[in-house]
């Protein structure tokens, strides 16, 4: 799944390379802070010294939902849509991503000394509220402050918390002043190694791979706190874990990413990976999950994509795909997407839009319906092309990991 | 101001370029010194304000520690269990490289991840990409872009740190660019690392310096900040981001306001200049303005004409005295820089900031103070009718009669300074006013005095030098209006040269007995320290134990100096393993010593140094109450010790008293007593050798002897008072200026007179012996009258001035070569004033010195 996995690297890497830009600069100035494109925060990257994903390997759970401190990047990636018993809807996103700064941290005996850094990204989607808050946090992998470990498994920023509690479950803790998250997360179906048993290849060349699992279809169930309300809810959640280290290839600027969870028990997951000129990159993939987690592939000839609205953010100005038009006819489908409100843009160190989304259609001719999350990123990079020129250097003196 | 007057004045000036020239410069090196000091003064609180301003960023609170500083755990629990994510870390301390010369670097030390909120510097934008590689460079290190330039540094450049561990090696990992101004200069001497990096360097494992907070106003904040402060251990406090910097502040205050004082004095030696000058050329033009009043110029046209004469003197002066401010400036700011440096805190100063508002208080300061002290003569040829305005007779008529008067007038304004100067309590500006008061009241003795000396030297001289040394000796008294503000201003001049004198040779003759009572030891162990205003860093492991386990060592005592804050504002707390030896190091102001020890040791008592003492108001039995581990605890105080080493005062605590309430094992230096056969220099050596054998010979520590202590401390004395010096320097120059008009003026004024002598015979040669002999009575009865005013001085600044300044107490000592040194400079300066109006007057023929005007 190369477009989450750039997400991630971007955003990884925005972590390390723009902890500083931080939020306050990017409200004051907008322009310079919108000229974190996702090009360029993926480029300058040096592999050397980290592990690769070089072949598959064995899993081991609960072990592997813990961290892989070699490899350069990992995440803990969940969303989730939920529902209240008086009908209020949810849409939440909690992500843990862990940064190996370099391959080895300095020498200094320190407790503070770490090569590791981690971001985290936590979004709440209250439709009903009509409401769309986003939070972003950097903190070292130190001092107690954030971390990962293997037993038992578990990832944590501050009091953002991912953690395995069996080897298909998981418990999810986030909260913010007048905003809490807590879900347990169970697996209905078998967990889906990406790519080739869980080696997922990105790019020409070996090494340009990670290692990549998903429970696409987990039943969630807990609790969202608004401004000391509580508010049970269910509902259904998406869990991605990855771990590489090779980076993005060049002349990409962003992709669009589904996770669809139909009613007839398939999950879908689509990603276009967008090219400079336009046009969708050959990596662009897909996979079809059935109803006890058996994956079908999806090539990008397999998928017909259409854009079929668009929305301008009123604070960044920058201007999202909000309608699609889906079709997969290998597998009988043809659904319509629709954001369950326009604005879940994230307008954090590196901005994206991440959100759940409605989903209708058929499947082999069947009324389906489903809910799901999309994310688009690389838009808006048009703003900040003045600063994006300053830095072309860096984006060709890089090609690619 | 009539076009008649106005013509006439500025003839009468023109026509006495050297009398002008010398006013001029009066004027102008009296507020030149204002200026200057002035100017540093704000230099350095300029910097000090933006380099704390920088360092504490946008904190409003910040958690501080004990001895040990904060837990790092602290911090943790902020973050975590508070959920109050504008929190950052903090490690501070400071290191010197030779990339960057002559500036004490702050080291800070700051987990970037925690740092968006505080210090938007440390990230400018995305050109500073590479502070992510804070954390993973070896020895990664974050320079202004301004001082790498300076230093020819580049991104990617080793360099070496020294700290108090020692040199290390570092990498420039990239440049601070502050987008404003204020942060420009703040940044100037940071080096930033990552926390990690600086623990490392500082060498505080696990002790953060403190935790940045930024808190919102209001309730929502205060609920915070009691929430913080529920779960700050018992030796951590929470305080306004502004406190530290009030406290630092207050620490510089009373130095600033005797350099402020000294300054003052100067001009007060410029007024006394322009108050001669003014008064001089009015009994010049006495015939000019009785001329002008016959012919109908009312008095108020004199008096405004003299007033506008003297505003424009005054500007002039002013103007030339801002400008050689400016240049003085710029050589006070590095003095006081340094002393601030050694005495405080430490601070760089790159350069001198003129401000505005500096140049327009010298600008009104230096005119309105000339226009003020011409206002005398301008009243009083203003106020003579046209008739007596034209007899000289009459002025020196009242001249005479004011002498009596002039002295009641000092003795009252005496009476009155004296209680106010007691009875000021710890006020310094009511302290000063009270010297000013004293100067004042003693200048207003001296024509007195003048008098008196000269009807008692009168009949020696004649025997000595005849009629002509008697003729020399009647005319000084005879023309007191004009010699009277001359001795005056020489009186005060050398008084102070004598007062300041004493007061350094006091302060510093103490400070030597102090300092070979007190380094009872033989050798002395410490750290390389790139800051002698703070203890910074320990002694690391195994030098104690190699050392003092040597056969030389009889016995040995250890130190733990630490520094933090507590409710007596930044506290020095020595903990002390005292060997018995060591005892006679303290000499007590209060406490019996043999109780005091028992009390310190047994009793958990505190010895304080007479200015902490002096400072909180503590005697012995009063309780100290200091923030330990295990909650905020008393301690009595068992005895006052005189100390010196420090001007806020130090707390000494037993090293087993210490052990129980800190948690604290470190040792900060060692003193050894060495068995009587050993020589110090010799054991320096074998100590060192000793180290090196163990292993340790790279290790940072500096062993010396006795004597080699001493004798560095005494230089940073020394140092300290440079700025002092140069301001008794100034003031003198200033004085001297004075006089040397003045006197000049005197002798130019009596052409006249002379020229009636020489017509009556009297021989280029006698005229000289007259002139010179005039002015050396001058010189000598100024500085005779000096010495009792200057001792006087001494005694005030050393008893009052710097006992509520500093809090110690100085055993005064008045060295004679002090004193025959000062009556040789004014009679060397009286004399030298004469020499000119003596040449001319010897050129000059008789009838063309008798010929009017």
């Amino acid at each position: 799944m190369t477009i989450r996995r750039l997400v991630i690297i971007a955003a990884v890497a925005g972590l390390v390379t723009f902890w500083a830009a931080g939020r306050l600069a990017q409200r004051s100035e907008p322009a310079r802070s919108s000229g974190l494109s996702v090009v360029d925060v993926l480029a300058g990257s040096d592999t050397a010294g980290f592990a690769r994903a070089l072949e598959p390997r064995p899993f081991v759970f609960p072990a592997d939902h813990g961290p892989h401190p070699d490899f350069r990047t990992e995440w803990w990636y969940v969303t989730a849509n939920l529902e209240g018993a008086l009908g209020d809807r949810f849409g939440v996103q909690l992500t843990i991503f862990r940064s190996a700064l370099a391959p080895e941290g300095p020498s200094a005996v320190s407790d503070w000394t770490t090569n590791q850094a981690y971001m985290g990204h936590f979004a709440v989607t209250d439709v009903s509220a009509d409401r769309f808050s986003a939070f972003e946090r950097f903190a070292r992998g130190a001092q107690g402050l954030a971390g990962a470990q293997s037993d038992p498994p578990r990832a944590w920023l501050e009091d953002w918390e991912i953690e395995a509690i069996d080897d298909d479950a998981f418990r999810i803790r986030a909260s913010q002043p007048g905003l809490a998250v807590e879900l347990v997360l169970r697996s209905s179906k078998a967990l889906v190694l990406q790519g080739e048993e869980g080696l997922s290849q990105k790019g020409p060349g070996a090494g340009n791979a990670s290692y990549y699992y998903s429970f696409t279809r987990m039943e969630a169930e807990g609790v969202v706190r608004r401004d000391g309300r509580e508010t049970a809810v269910e509902g259904s959640a998406w869990l991605d874990r990855e771990w590489s280290t090779s980076a993005l290839a060049a002349g990409q600027v962003g992709w669009d990413w589904f996770a669809l969870q139909l009613d007839d028990g398939r999950d879908l997951m689509v990603y276009r990976m967008r090219r400079a000129d336009g046009t969708a990159d050959a990596y662009s993939k897909g996979v079809l999950v059935g109803t006890r987690g058996e994956p079908t592939p999806l090539d990008l000839e397999d998928i017909d994509l259409t854009v079929e609205e668009r929305w301008t953010s009123p604070s960044t100005g920058v201007t999202y795909p909000a309608s699609w038009s889906l079709a997969v006819p290998s597998a009988g489908l043809a659904l319509r997407i629709q954001p369950v409100r326009s604005d879940q843009e994230l307008d954090v160190t590196f901005r994206y839009w991440e959100g759940a989304v409605d989903v209708e259609g058929r499947a082999h001719g069947e009324p389906v319906s489903g809910v799901g999350y999309v994310e688009l990123t690389g838009y808006g990079a048009e703003i900040g092309s003045r600063v994006d020129v300053a830095r072309g250097r860096r984006i060709t003196e890089e090609p690619g990991g | 101001m009539s076009r008649l007057h106005r013509a006439s004045s500025l003839r009468y000036l023109l026509k006495h370029p050297a009398q002008l020239a010398l006013s001029v410069l009066g004027v102008a090196l009296g507020v030149a010194v204002v200026v200057a000091l002035d100017l540093a003064i704000q230099s350095s609180r300029a910097a000090f304000e933006a380099s704390t301003t920088t360092v504490a960023g946008r904190a409003t609170h910040m958690v501080i520690g004990g001895p040990t500083g904060v837990d790092a755990a602290v911090f943790r629990r902020i973050r975590l269990e508070i959920g109050l994510r504008e929190a950052a870390p903090v490690i501070e301390g400071f290191v010197t490289t030779a990339a960057v010369p002559g500036i004490t670097l702050r080291l800070l030390g700051v987990d970037p991840f925690s740092e968006a909120a505080f210090r938007p510097y440390l990230g400018g934008g995305p050109s500073d990409g590479r502070v992510g590689t804070l954390l993973t460079t070896e020895g990664g290190v974050f320079l202004s872009a301004e001082t790498a330039a300076s230093s020819g540094l580049g991104v990617g450049d080793t360099f070496s740190l020294e700290t108090n561990r020692g040199p290390r090696p570092v990498v420039l990992a990239g440049l601070l660019e502050p987008v404003d101004a204020f942060d420009r200069v703040g940044v100037r001497d940071l080096a930033i690392t990552d926390i990690g990096l600086a623990e490392d360097l500082v060498g505080r494992p696990g002790g953060l310096s403190r935790v940045d907070l930024a808190v919102p106003a209001g309730d929502a904040g205060n609920a915070l900040l009691e929430r913080i402060r529920a779960i700050l251990p018992p030796d951590a406090r929470l305080e306004e981001a502004g406190t530290r910097t009030r406290t630092l502040e207050g620490m510089i205050g009373a130095f600033d306001l005797n350099l402020t004082a000294l300054s003052l004095l100067a001009l007060v030696f410029g007024m006394f200049l322009i108050y001669n000058t003014m008064t001089f050329s009015v009994v010049q033009r006495r015939n000019l303005i009785g001329s002008l009043r016959a012919i109908g110029v009312t008095r108020g046209e004199i008096f405004r004409g003299i007033a506008v004469e003297a505003a424009l003197l005054g500007a002039v002066g002013t103007a030339f005295g801002i400008g050689l401010g400016i240049v003085l400036g710029r050589g006070l700011v590095r003095l006081i820089t340094r002393t601030i440096n050694d005495l405080y805190f430490v601070l760089n100063v790159e350069g001198l900031a003129v401000s505005p508002g500096v140049i327009v208080k010298g600008a009104v300061i230096g005119v309105t103070a000339t226009v003020l002290t011409a206002l005398p003569p301008a009243w009083e040829a203003s106020g003579a009718n046209p008739r007596q305005a034209l007899l000289r007779s009459a002025l020196e008529g009242t001249a005479r009669r004011w002498v009596p008067k002039a002295a009641i007038s000092g003795l009252m304004l005496a009476a009155l300074a004296l209680p106010i100067l007691l009875l000021s309590g710890e006020s310094l500006i009511v302290s000063f006013l009270a010297i000013f008061l004293v100067i004042l009241s003693l200048a207003l003795l001296t024509p007195l005095g003048t008098v008196l000396l000269v009807a008692t030297v009168a009949p020696l001289l004649r025997r000595a030098g005849g009629t002509l040394w008697a003729i020399a000796a009647r005319s000084v008294v005879t023309s007191l209006s004009r010699t009277g503000p001359a001795i005056a201003a020489l009186v005060v001049a050398v008084s102070v040269v004598v007062g300041l004198g004493s007061m350094i040779t006091s302060f510093r003759s103490t400070l030597i007995g102090w300092l070979d009572q007190t380094l009872q030891a033989d050798i002395y162990v410490s750290l390389p320290s790139t800051v002698s205003s703070r203890p910074e860093g320990t002694l690391p492991p195994g030098v104690v134990d190699v050392l003092t386990s040597a056969p030389e060592v009889a016995g040995f005592s250890t130190y733990r100096g630490t520094e933090f804050q507590t409710d007596y504002g930044l506290t020095r707390l020595v903990a002390l393993d005292l060997d018995p030896r060591g005892e006679a190091a303290f000499t007590f102001q209060a406490g019996r010593p043999r109780e005091a020890f028992a009390s310190f040791r047994d009793g958990e008592g505190l010895l304080v140094s007479e200015p902490f003492a002096y400072r909180h108001r503590l005697s012995v039995g009063d309780d100290v109450r200091l923030p330990t581990v295990s909650g905020e605890r008393s301690f009595a105080v068992s005895g006052v010790f005189f100390d010196y080493g420090s001007e806020r005062g130090t707390l000494m605590i037993a090293r087993d008293t210490y052990d129980r309430y800190f948690d604290d094992p470190e040792i900060t230096s060692l003193g050894l007593f060495l068995s009587t056969d050993s020589d110090s220099e010799a054991t320096v050596v074998a100590l060192g050798r000793r180290l090196a054998d163990a292993g340790l010979a790279d290790v940072p520590v500096i062993v010396r002897s006795n004597r080699a202590l001493r004798d560095t401390s005494l230089r940073v004395f020394d140092r300290t008072f440079a700025v002092t010096g140069v301001l008794r320097a100034l003031a003198f120059v200033v004085a001297f200026i004075g006089v040397l008009s003045a006197l000049m003026a005197i002798q130019l004024e009596r052409s006249r007179e002379l020229g009636l002598l020489r017509a009556t015979g009297l021989t280029p040669r006698e005229l000289w012996k007259v002139v010179t002999a005039e002015t050396g009575i001058l010189g000598f009865v100024a500085g005779i009258q000096a010495i009792p005013i200057g001792v006087a001085l001494a005694a005030i600044m050393i008893f009052i001035v710097n006992k509520r300044s500093f809090g110690w107490t100085l055993q005064m000592e008045v060295p004679f070569a002090l004193l025959a040194q000062s009556v040789g400079l004014a009679l060397l300066g009286a004399l030298l004033a004469g020499l000119y109006p003596a040449w001319r007057m010897a050129r000059v023929s008789p009838a063309e010195a008798l010929r009017d005007e």
